[in-house]
């Protein structure tokens, strides 16, 4: 292999890391939510790129930065709203259920983005896009390296939300112990509901930022996101966020080198066959979350 | 006449798929990868129909086996992780096959052209069933039959001391197992048996489709697999039926008036279903109050029962 061989090489693997970072968010979602609900919400992903789409709404009257929080916030919206209806008043002990409502909300939500646009892929406002950093003899795309620091930004801020905030501390406790949390006076429905919003806002972030990074919004998207989601989950290890943001950057860089050595055919075998390999010699995942007692 | 039996056609097919999602969330397992058996058996089956011209009444038992012996060798690595894992793993399994039949090319020359499987743009011309003769009744009647059979096959294996043993490690692995089941045995032989029956609704999905491709098989249908046997209840195998005809036949098909609604009302209706029955359709406490004939209310121990179920 010559020079410039694998200097593409790495700079394909920096672009992919720097879109990990969206893999990353999807995933804390997933695992915060796993975290304190041992439950899987599978319209998370979808809940995510509806937030982008309704946040195209504004983008006409409003520059790029308030669309991307507006969808943040919409995400949020979106979170507490799938948390009443698919598992408030679902008999928890019954994972089957959960898993099939949430499924049914995926397919509302898809169907509503295709039903709402026709279909058709939507324009997305971009960041940066034009711009190119010289490093060395890399490039930096303007508009990854924002999404790059965007999706820093929110895990920084996710990180500060968990350990110096009481909600932060009433998440840990019930994703720990829900019956002692019970016990201490916390209010377990209102913890797991704060969770969904704090995982929406965070799933908002990520679907204006892959977006913003390639430019359009399609409800193609949904699904492929979902898939990625969960496997950044596992192999990050269920219910470890710095699991999740170490996997989703690797399954991002990974993503993007499978697509340049073999084709964009064949990238999600490898990703997958990745993932399986992880299962079957690491189980647990990169961080495993230690046994509970119960 | 012949929409009505190309649906009756439909619904055969997807009861099966049903079934064979029934079999691998009887033992508590959740596995969204029946879509990648019946997208085997389908091809595995066309493939022997078409570029080898061998009789379906061969090809399908093969589809069946190839299917069922690729669900066991996944069985051994992908069972050893369970709950969400095993859902990613089995999506992962899924996608996987899915992306190789869309590298998958494999032309040969027969009397008839070209046939085979062709990358990205699928796999057409299983014309089995047209060239032979068969008409539209006569594949409703072979696809029901096999309904037919497999139910029955179900129905005694649920009653049979395998049916007891993979219950009791749906109910509680910890409790199975110290009780002397071997645990891997339950998981991978109803994981094998429904990648086998997976794998001759494929065969059948591929003849009265005659044109296969990648996206047939998506995650989606995986999801539909499971959402037969779960939102119909797992208690009872009629409840996959019934959950199938009322998916395919009544929103899928019988609210096409709606337009585009349709398929809007469509997930609500699936969370509508798990908000009023969470334990599915037909549930146990119901299976109970009918098999007694007598008024509700009684809180015996089969609703206990079910709570643990899963």
């Amino acid at each position: 292999m010559s020079l410039l061989d694998f200097l593409d090489l790495i700079q394909t693997l920096l672009d992919g890391v720097m879109f990990g970072t969206t893999y990353a968010l999807i995933g804390i979602g997933f695992t915060l939510i796993f975290g304190v609900m041992h439950k899987i919400n599978l319209s998370y992903a979808a809940a995510s790129i509806g937030a982008a789409y309704l946040s195209l709404m504004v983008a006409s009257v409003a520059p790029s930065p308030i669309v991307y929080l507006v969808a943040a916030l919409l995400g949020g919206v979106l979170g507490a709203l799938v948390y009443f209806v698919c598992f408030r008043f679902l008999p928890l002990d019954k994972p089957l259920a959960t898993l099939m409502s949430t499924v049914g909300m995926l397919l509302l939500m898809e169907e509503a983005i295709v039903h709402a646009t026709a279909g058709m892929p939507l324009n997305y406002p971009a960041a940066f896009s034009g711009v190119v950093f010289d490093v060395g003899p890399f490039m930096l795309r303007g508009d990854l390296l924002f999404v790059f620091a965007l999706g820093c930004a929110a895990m920084v801020g996710l990180k500060m939300l968990l350990e110096k905030t009481r909600l932060g501390l009433a998440t840990r406790a019930v994703a720990q112990q829900p019956v002692a949390a019970r016990l201490c006076g916390m209010g377990v429905d209102r913890t797991n509901a704060s969770t969904f919003v704090i995982a929406g806002l965070l799933g908002g972030t990520a679907g204006a930022m892959t977006g913003a990074a390639i430019g359009v919004l399609s409800p193609l998207l949904t699904l492929p996101f979902t898939v990625k989601g969960l496997v950044v989950t596992v192999i990050g290890g269920l219910g470890s966020v710095p699991g999740a943001i170490i996997a989703g950057l690797l399954v991002g860089g990974a993503e993007n080198l499978f697509q340049f050595l073999r084709g964009v055919s064949e990238r999600d075998i490898y990703v997958m066959l990745m993932l399986f390999a992880f299962l079957v010699f690491r189980p647990g995942g990169l961080f495993a979350a230690p046994g509970g007692r119960d | 006449m012949d929409f009505y039996l190309g649906l009756m056609q439909v619904i055969g097919v997807h009861t099966l798929l049903g079934l064979s999602a029934w079999c691998v969330l009887h033992t508590g397992q959740v596995s969204l990868a029946q879509g990648g058996f019946f997208a085997i058996g389908a091809y595995a089956a066309g493939m022997l129909t078409t570029m080898w011209g061998w009789p379906l009444g061969l090809a399908l038992p093969v589809a069946a086996i190839v299917a069922g012996a690729i669900a066991v060798a996944v069985g051994f690595p992908a069972l050893r992780v369970k709950g969400l894992m095993l859902v990613v793993a089995t999506t992962a399994f899924a996608e996987i096959v899915r992306l190789v039949f869309f590298n998958f090319t494999w032309r040969v020359e027969t009397p008839e052209g070209m046939v085979g499987p062709d990358g990205g743009l699928g796999f057409g011309g299983i014309r089995y069933f047209q060239s032979n003769g068969w008409t539209s009744t006569d594949v409703l009647t072979l696809i029901w039959a096999l309904v037919a059979a497999v139910m029955l096959l179900l129905w005694w294996l649920d009653r049979s001391r395998i049916g007891t043993l993979w219950r009791a490690v749906g109910e509680d692995e910890v409790a199975a197992q110290s009780n002397g089941i071997d645990l891997t045995a339950a998981k991978v032989s109803a994981f094998g048996i429904g990648g086998a029956i997976a794998g001759i609704a494929g065969g059948l999905f591929s003849h009265t489709t005659t044109h296969i491709e990648h996206g047939n098989f998506s995650i989606l249908l995986a999801t539909f697999a499971i959402a037969y046997p779960i939102l119909g209840g797992l208690k009872s195998l009629a409840g996959t039926l019934v959950a199938v005809v009322l998916i395919q036949g009544i929103l899928i098909e019988g609210l096409r008036f709606l337009g585009d609604w349709r398929s809007l009302l469509f997930g609500a209706l699936i969370l509508l279903v798990m908000l009023v029955r969470p334990g599915g359709v037909l549930s146990a406490p119901l299976l109970a109050r009918v098999a007694a004939g007598k008024a509700p209310k009684t809180k015996g121990p089969s609703i206990q029962g079910e709570r643990r179920h899963a």
